[in-house]
């Protein structure tokens, strides 16, 4: 028993033939091979298989296909706009094996949009907290903190530089 | 060095982070079936017959396997006898062992053919615990060759002279110590695609593994082909930490139902199955002895070891031995004299794990080091360094030291966490600590034949590009982007021109892959060697165009001093060409190691030894005895780095992984089966529970190692256990020897050594009595008899198919829609997990999502506020911070954000209790009903369960919303057929996440009755990791006027009983008066002490909830205080 969906995914409107009560995920994973959102607890306890859903991280291993209205973001659909947020997890080691390493950028993708402590002293802790939804069994999450910090640092200051 | 030594982005960073890398799941392959385990509900009994002809003929059912399947008496290699089948053959020693296994075209299909397996089994008595194993008329688990049951093996080790040490000794200290069994939980689970060939008669596997070469040769060897007709292909490996270091058992399961299949088949493990069936660290308890001379001279390490070997051997031989060899290679004892006993008990098996019976072992010396420096009145450290091994020494056990530098990282260690400023008296704060602790690790250990010996291949191409080819595989360990590194420099190419090719067994040479941290040491060696021969190569075919002059390689060309030429170019002139690549392949032997004596277990395993020194500043809450990491340095001899970013991210890692064993990471078993099979149950560290790790490397080069390289990735693990328990103690002076250092064990030390106790008089209380009698009878043998009737252990399956999913948009909609066969959704972040464990199973489902009455917060004209049920935690929490702020305090501290974001308020309200029995497949009294036990009677129930009027159950609820609601005094507003109906949020709750609701009826609204935006209040919570569920949580609030006095307060307490529990006595003697922290504390005691009806182990809850009753008292307190210094807040 199928039925067909719209989903607006990575700014494209596409449609999809699913099972009732499809999980998000599979239908990013298999009906639109979008791959980078992995699946490691399909139980919303991880944060891998995380997705925005206009502009708000989820869990898309929880989500059914057809409660979703909202835009649909992967991480194939920030890789470009967060570049500098992927080149500083390189740069500080905030990934090894990788495995959680979409959800983390999806995940921090929108939190570097959020509203931020004006205190810089509150900052690495509201970015743990934050971040506590995704699971890194490797890296022991300081790269991944740093990587956050100065990606959002520096698009600060960037921002405030222009005129 | 253009390259070494710096810190470079890993070569494949862009793919591992665009979504783009490939790991064994995204492998699509033509024809591929899902395949599935059946697996052993028993720990221990007899198969008698095994029928599969009714799944064979199943819908979309492609290969049945059974242990017929494999060649007769298959079984795993490993040190000791092999005694592990891939499929159980006659008789299963643990629950979850794997019994048989399906492929079909679909999971579902797969798991409807498993159900119709029938096995018939005839249980057996097994040992569920090391103690139970060597205790007097036990059952036998296997039949072993050391002459006492259930011992598989056992050693004694005695090195050096324990008998001179112990006469000139002085001192002596002493413990007994636990390290509880931890697991790896790779963020991705095991995972293997096999295809057979038949045409090639070959097997090809895309595994997430860390070794290939052993994944080809195990599965050779099980399934009885030769080693040639295995092969692996490169894929990504989400994570190994030593899991994947030899066969996984689903490898050898995927291989056969393949070939039977004759189509690809991939077995994925489920997160569940993940923890419940795959192996883990071994548990060691260890009594240790420590003897010293008066001037500090560390003369005997001694003690007895017993290892939980789990159901069969795997490496519990080898992981003991090294245990023990640890405690050979750090210090200059003048003996050790250590005996190890390998336990088999019916549980899952033990395996290998990064820290490999070092981490072990040295929890304990490293603790009673600490013990030893207090005895004789010295610093830890100080004491530490005078008997730290160094640089040429051969330590006990026979290991060779080319380089040792742990004294430096002991001084960097100090330097760095500020220790001489910490200890100093006058900056002493009550519950902070500091800790510190030392380690050494092997550099790759020569354990069997082959293993000290690594091939590396290297080509050139027309255009200049290099491709390493290396047999082994990066499990994120950064080798791949390391070996590029070492032929970049050594050919002088750009990094850029590097590829490299791992884990291709046709095509990469030689290795055993990456364990026992060997992949520096071989890795390195091995492609230098190859780079080497290959620059030598280059510069020989180069000599006919320039000369035989000086020649040297760089950008990317051969040079003599007028000209160059590009490699490509020169290579194109070898006529030993293949399909026009130039390629070179060594083969790099390290002759500095033997294996180890088999008699003394000593020699010199490894070509070089890492050190490594940690330090943390703790602090630790003794009220609620939650410790802190405040601070944290991990300072390691690693020779030199070849790669800072990945070398740093390797003492990083190890040293959060190692936080994780220190407080709070066990598998917990009840009846033989895994009490906490996931990542909500298993208590692992998140972002916000760990401090910044700051990494400090010690250079200065080995002689052994690939440019004075040494090994990192093990070592990093090992002083954490003992950084913490040094801390805790310097802290608060109690010595916690039992891993991991949870809370309770924090209160329950304290309360001893204040002599403090609680008495609840049940015999005064007759409602009481029957509980009393029934717990009394349940550890007398009543579980016993109610487990065996009732047995009946669940699995996570595949959730059954719904017929449709409805998106009503109005109530009207949503009451007509429901039924029987239906299930509300509000954000299903609840349901979803109950379907996915059995415990619903609607055909349809009714997301609340749309409908329009569930939506909105509003301030009606009275003052009181309405929520919508539907609306999100996140949206409540910002829609509602400035007016009533306690109640986003309590939804920060839910799970995580992603689940803030689609629970929703009703959902949460009536979310399904968390017990970790009833959620983890326990058939028990809430699952089954009628003499079903509640397995938390016995089982641990020290953190999640109730502490006051537990029943047949023992569960809680689970809400931290429902605390914090009902301690501003809120009511729920009900829609059924009939109209609405109000309850107050008090008397909302019928039972541990049970309400009043029928079937028919829905939650439309919560009400915040008028006025609780004009009080003051505090949530405050005890858990495990960020985003737990409440061990205990606190909301307070109360009216304060100026004169600071309390009126109508209201103490909700949550996670201490079946529901909110209300300190109404409290209440009372607080009301009216100014508050003094001390007199509610003692009111606060006296109300627990009468109301409360503990488990034998979670009486500590009560001390921890009455601790954070202050801690949120003293908050409220705190904003009175600053709501008097400014007055005009509200007005904004
Ligand atoms: S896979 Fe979705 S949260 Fe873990
Ligand atoms: S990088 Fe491996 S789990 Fe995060």
């Amino acid at each position: 028993m199928q039925e067909s969906l719209r989903l607006n995914v990575n700014g494209k409107a596409t449609g999809v033939e699913v099972a009732p009560g499809s999980r998000l995920l599979d239908v990013l994973r298999e009906n639109l091979g979008l791959v980078g959102s992995k699946e490691a607890c399909g139980r919303g306890e991880c944060g891998a298989c995380t997705v925005l859903i206009d502009g708000r991280p989820v869990a898309s291993c929880l989500v059914m296909a057809e409660t979703v209205s909202g835009a649909v973001t992967t991480i194939e659909g920030l890789a470009d706009e967060f570049a500098d947020l992927r080149r500083a997890f390189a740069d500080n080691g905030a990934f090894q094996c990788g495995f959680c390493t979409s959800g983390q950028l999806v995940r921090a993708a929108a939190l570097i949009r959020e509203e931020w402590p004006d205190n810089p002293d509150e900052r690495e802790a509201f970015v743990r907290h934050r971040m506590s939804g995704n699971i890194c069994r490797c890296t022991g999450y300081t790269g991944i903190v740093d990587a956050i910090l100065l990606t959002a640092q520096a698009r600060r200051s960037s921002a405030a530089d222009r005129p | 060095m253009k390259y070494l030594g710096a810190r470079t982005r890993v070569i494949d960073w862009e793919a591992r982070t665009n979504g783009s890398f490939q790991y064994t799941a995204d492998v699509k392959l033509d024809g591929l079936l899902e395949g599935v385990i059946l697996r052993s509900p028993y720990s221990h009994a007899k198969i008698l017959r095994v029928d599969t002809s009714r799944a064979r003929t199943m819908p979309g059912v492609h290969a049945v396997i059974t242990a017929a399947d494999f060649p007769p008496g298959a079984r795993y290699f490993h040190e000791g006898v092999p005694d592990r089948p891939p499929l159980a053959d006659g008789v299963v020693r643990f629950i979850g062992q794997e019994v048989a296994a399906v492929a079909a075209e679909t999971r579902l299909q797969a798991q409807a053919a498993l159900r119709a397996i029938v096995v018939e089994y005839q249980q057996l008595p097994g040992p569920l615990t090391t103690a139970a194993a060597l205790g007097r008329g036990v059952s036998r688990l296997h039949d072993r060759q050391s002459g006492v049951d259930n011992v598989s093996r056992s050693v004694l080790r005695d090195w050096g002279s324990a008998e001179t040490g112990r006469r000139n000794s002085t001192v002596s200290v002493s413990g007994d110590f636990f390290f509880a069994r931890q697991t790896h939980a790779c963020m991705e689970t095991n995972i293997a695609v096999a295809q057979w060939s038949e045409t090639d008669q070959r097997l090809e596997f895309w595994t997430s593994t860390q070794a290939p070469y052993y994944v080809a040769s195990e599965v050779a060897n099980v399934m009885g082909l030769k080693q040639d007709q295995v092969i692996c292909h490169e894929v990504g490996v989400g994570g190994g930490f030593g899991s994947k270091s030899k066969i996984c058992e689903h490898e050898a399961i995927a291989g056969l139902l393949a070939r039977l299949a004759r189509r690809p088949v991939c077995v994925k493990l489920s997160r569940e199955e993940e923890f419940e069936t795959t192996k883990t660290r071994h548990a060691f308890s260890m009594s240790m002895q420590l003897h010293a001379d008066s001037a500090g001279q560390l003369r005997v390490i001694a003690g007895k070891i017993d290892v939980d070997n789990g159901a069969y051997n795997h490496s519990g031989v080898s992981v003991m031995g090294a245990g023990i060899k640890g405690l050979g290679m750090l210090y200059r004892p003048e003996g050790l004299e250590v005996s190890g006993r390998l336990v088999d008990t019916a549980l899952l098996p033990g395996g290998q794990f990064r820290g490999y019976g070092t981490v072990q072992t040295s929890f304990a010396v490293e603790c009673l080091m600490d013990d030893l420096a207090e005895k004789l009145g010295v610093d830890p450290i100080d004491l530490r360094i005078r008997n730290a091994n160094q640089s040429g020494e051969m330590t006990l056990v026979g290991a060779e030291l080319g380089s040792a530098r742990l004294v430096e990282c002991l001084t960097a260690a100090r330097d760095a966490i500020g220790w001489t400023r910490e200890r100093e008296k006058d900056n002493r704060r009550p519950g902070r600590g500091v800790g510190v602790s030392a380690s050494v690790h092997v550099s790759g250990s020569f354990t069997m034949p082959g293993a000290n010996r690594s091939d590396a291949a290297i080509d050139v191409f027309a255009d200049s590009r290099v491709r390493v080819r290396f047999g082994g595989s990066d499990a994120g360990t950064g080798q791949k982007t390391i070996l590029a590194l070492i032929a970049a420099e050594e050919l002088g190419v750009d990094l850029e021109a590097v590829d490299v090719q791992m884990m291709e067994s046709d095509k990469t040479p030689f290795d055993m892959g990456a364990w026992s941290s060997r992949g520096t040491h071989y890795g390195g060696h091995a492609v230098r060697k190859a780079a080497v021969a290959t620059a030598e190569r280059l510069k020989g075919l180069a000599a006919s165009q320039l000369g035989d002059g000086d020649l040297r390689l760089e950008d990317g060309m051969v040079k003599s001093a007028a000209r160059g030429i590009p490699i490509g170019t020169i290579a194109q002139l070898s006529n030993d060409l293949k399909d026009g690549i130039l390629s070179t392949e060594t083969s790099f032997v390290e002759t500095s190691v033997v294996q180890a004596d088999r008699a003394t277990g000593k020699g010199n395993v490894s070509p070089s030894y890492n050190f490594a020194a940690h330090a943390a500043v703790v602090d630790v809450d003794r009220r609620t005895g939650r410790i802190s990491v405040l601070d944290y340095v991990a300072v390691h001899d690693i020779g030199f780095a070849l790669n800072r970013i990945t070398i740093e991210g390797q003492a990083i890692g190890g040293a959060v992984m190692g936080l994780g064993a220190a407080l709070s990471e066990e598998i917990i078993f009840e009846q033989g089966k895994v009490v906490n099979p996931a990542y909500l149950h298993y208590a692992l560290p998140r972002a916000a529970d760990v401090p910044r790790i700051r990494p400090i490397l010690i250079e200065g080069g080995d002689p052994r190692g690939p440019y004075g390289a040494k090994a990192i990735g093990e070592c990093s693990i090992n002083p954490p256990p003992s950084v913490i328990s040094n801390a805790v103690y310097d802290a608060i002076g109690v010595r916690i020897r039992d891993l991991p250092i949870t809370p309770d064990k924090i209160i329950n030390a304290l309360a001893r050594r204040e002599g403090r106790s609680r008495s609840h008089h049940i015999w005064r209380r007759p409602s009481r009595w029957w509980i009393a009698i029934v717990r009394a009878a349940y550890s007398r043998g009543l579980l016993k008899i109610l487990h065996a009737r009732n047995l009946r252990f669940a699995s996570h399956v595949e959730p059954a198919p719904l017929e449709k999913v409805e998106t009503p948009a109005t109530l009207a909609n949503v009451l007509s829609a429901m039924g029987a066969d239906a299930k509300l959704m509000g954000g299903g972040t609840d349901l979803q997990l109950q379907r996915r464990l059995g415990l619903v199973e609607p055909k349809r489902l009714i997301s609340l999502a749309k409908v329009a009455e569930f939506q909105g917060v509003k301030t009606l004209a009275d003052g009181v506020i309405e929520v919508g049920a539907a609306v999100t935690l996140t949206a409540l929490a910002t829609a509602i911070r400035h007016r009533i702020p306690m109640i986003a305090q309590a939804i920060d501290k839910i799970a995580s954000s992603q689940i803030r974001e689609m629970a929703t308020v009703a959902g949460n309200l009536i979310q399904a209790k968390r017990c970790w029995f009833f959620r983890n497949g326990f058939g028990c009294f809430k699952r089954l009903g009628g003499l079903a036990p509640c397995y938390a009677i016995e089982g641990d129930h020290r953190f999640y369960h109730a502490a006051i009027d537990g029943h047949r159950c023992q569960a809680t609820t689970p809400s931290d919303l429902a605390t914090a609601l009902s301690a501003v005094g809120a009511d729920v507003v009900i829609a059924g057929p009939d109209g609405e109906r109000v309850v107050s949020m008090d008397a909302f709750y019928t039972g541990p996440g049970e309400a009043v609701l029928t079937e028919h009826e829905v939650v439309r609204s919560i009400r915040i009755r008028a006025g609780a935006t004009a009080r003051l209040g505090a949530f405050v919570k005890l858990r495990l990791w960020e985003g737990d569920f409440a061990i205990a949580s606190v909301a307070i609030t109360a009216n304060i006027s100026a004169d600071g006095v309390l009126h109508d307060p209201r103490i909700v307490i949550g996670g201490l009983a079946p529901t909110p529990w209300r300190a109404q006595q409290t209440e009372g003697s607080l009301d009216g008066k100014p508050i003094e922290i001390g007199t509610f504390r003692a009111a606060l005691d006296r109300e627990l002490d009468r109301a409360a009806h503990p488990l034998p182990r979670n009486g500590w809850k009560l001390d921890a909830a009455a601790g954070l009753s202050e801690q949120a008292l003293e908050a409220v307190l705190r904003a009175h205080e600053a709501a008097q210094a400014a007055p005009v807040r509200e007005s904004a």
